[in-house]
């Protein structure tokens, strides 16, 4: 474990985590720590079990054995007030389709325990921040893919969580949107938000994550900064990632 | 702050599942109304008129209050059932999962909007009775607490469907099947008084029977069981229903894998 050692409470603590669906283990003790206000990459092959650690971080998937802490807070004894410190941002788009564009961001921060007059600036201002304000009370079926990845986004923040977690946020979308997003999550980062970030977009973890994990199988083949991973193989991190990750 | 119960997120929840309802009112508010009346016009009215009394009313007094049942449990089943398997189907109850929301608050935020849109039908219904047939409750505790353990019992197993159907058309086993057959012999249309004594012993196993015998009551201030044996029934079967559905939904019953 090379992260946390500054003496902070890490953003994210998973301790020897395994989980299996029947005979398959999709992560297989995995133990890491993400430093607060780090911008950590996940990386690995489609299957080496990304999201499924994402799924456990935020309790959608249950721990076959381990443990996960989120700022210190135990995702399964202390599940509220881990929770409470993340936003999610999947990659599909799981809106309430009876519900308007604000009213998406109302409603979720509603979940998280929040009253709409106590969140109602805050949703106005994500709108306008990801330029969705002109389509506020329309339905999300009407939005372009660009629009619904930025909406994803603004969910994922409208109840000011501590820490972000985007699973393949640029998937689908084209360049111009791409490094918009890359500015706005590196703005995000820049004002102490810690950012956890899966992509399939090498390049993309190269310019934004400070340290990178790479997943295979669902074991962890690498954990380092992103400089000391390319320093040591002295290549481009595509040819690192396919080293690791070819069996 | 949240302390141990998130109120704000199951009153979310709840009025979420009252958006909805209205979003889909001519699905889901009209067609029921619209349904009763006939049934009030065809049997209460015209063929009614043919038959002197049934439990000392008129057939259009006796038919109101099982119509309005009927419709109570038909409502409060759908609801549930298709706004959380339709939440699986499209994963947008993922929003609720990843919150600090517990299983409590997600199951009584879904039955208490099921509840509100039940409530809504049943008191148009109501109102629909005093205009056409010139009848209303008499005892208005008995109405409407009947009511709502009722809907009660029918959201907590559209919850437990819900969560157990794998596609829309397994929504449709438990109302085809079991709800609509055993409602309609279950006394909406006919006093159990009125049936041969073989069939009549069935009703007691059929507990559509207990919740319009009782709920009839409220209107004619009699019924064929005895009122606390009914009301018995029904609270057991609700409490049944309520904690598996709270069992289901804490364990992440297809929720969380």
């Amino acid at each position: 474990m090379i992260h946390g050692t500054d003496g902070r409470t890490p953003a994210i603590e998973l301790s020897h985590i395994v989980k299996r669906y029947a005979d398959f283990t999709a992560v297989d003790d995995i133990s890491l720590r993400v430093d607060a206000g780090d911008f950590f990459g996940f990386l690995g092959p489609n299957g080496a079990g990304k999201t499924t650690t994402i799924n456990a971080i935020v309790g959608l998937a249950r721990l076959t054995a381990g443990s996960i802490k989120v700022f210190g807070h135990d995702t399964v004894s202390d599940w509220r007030a881990a929770r409470r410190l993340v936003g999610l941002a999947p990659q599909e788009y799981n809106f309430d389709r009876y519900l308007s564009i604000r009213d998406i961001l109302i409603y979720q921060a509603g979940y998280f325990g929040l009253k709409p007059r106590e969140v109602a600036a805050r949703a106005d201002l994500l709108l306008e921040r990801f330029g969705l304000a002109s389509k506020a009370k329309q339905d999300y079926m009407k939005l372009s893919g660009g629009m619904k990845r930025r909406l994803t986004l603004a969910r994922a923040l409208i109840h000011s969580p501590k820490l972000l977690i985007l699973d393949e946020p640029t998937a689908g979308v084209d360049v111009e949107l791409r490094l918009e997003l890359w500015d706005l999550l590196r703005e995000l980062n820049g004002d102490g938000m810690t950012v956890f970030l899966t992509t399939h977009y090498l390049e993309e973890a190269e310019a934004l994550c400070r340290n990178i994990g790479i997943i295979r199988a669902g074991k962890l083949v690498a954990l380092e900064s992103t400089r000391a991973l390319l320093e040591r193989e002295g290549k481009r991190l595509q040819d690192v990632f396919l080293e690791l990750t070819r069996s | 702050m949240i302390a141990t119960f998130n109120r704000v997120a199951m009153f979310t929840l709840i009025k979420r599942e009252m958006v909805r309802s209205l979003k889909i009112i001519n699905q889901v508010i009209w067609p029921p109304i619209i349904t009763t009346l006939l049934y009030v016009t065809i049997f209460g009215l015209a063929l009614g008129t043919r038959i002197k009394s049934v439990q000392g009313v008129s057939y259009a007094e006796f038919l109101i209050p099982g119509l309005i049942m009927l419709q109570v449990i038909d409502s409060s089943y759908a609801e549930c059932s298709s706004s959380v398997f339709q939440g699986r189907f499209m994963n947008s109850i993922q929003e609720m999962l990843i919150a600090p929301m517990s299983a409590a608050e997600m199951v009584f935020g879904y039955i208490f909007g099921s509840v509100a849109r039940a409530l809504l039908i049943a008191n148009i219904i109501m109102a629909l009775g005093y205009f056409f047939v010139h009848t209303l409750p008499s005892n208005w505790v008995l109405y409407f607490g009947t009511m709502i353990a009722v809907s009660i019992l029918f959201s907590a197993l559209g919850i437990i469907f819900g969560l157990m159907a794998e596609k829309f058309d397994h929504l449709a086993v438990l109302t085809t099947f079991a709800i609509t057959p055993l409602v309609f012999v279950g006394g909406v249309f006919t006093a159990a008084s009125q049936l041969p004594a073989q069939i009549r012993n069935w009703e007691l196993v059929n507990p559509m029977f207990y919740t319009v015998d009782a709920f009839r009551y409220s209107y004619t201030a009699q019924s064929y069981l005895p009122l606390w044996l009914s009301l018995s029934v029904i609270c057991g079967l609700m409490l049944l229903a309520l904690g598996i559905a709270l069992r289901m939904a804490h364990v992440g019953y297809k929720l969380r894998t």
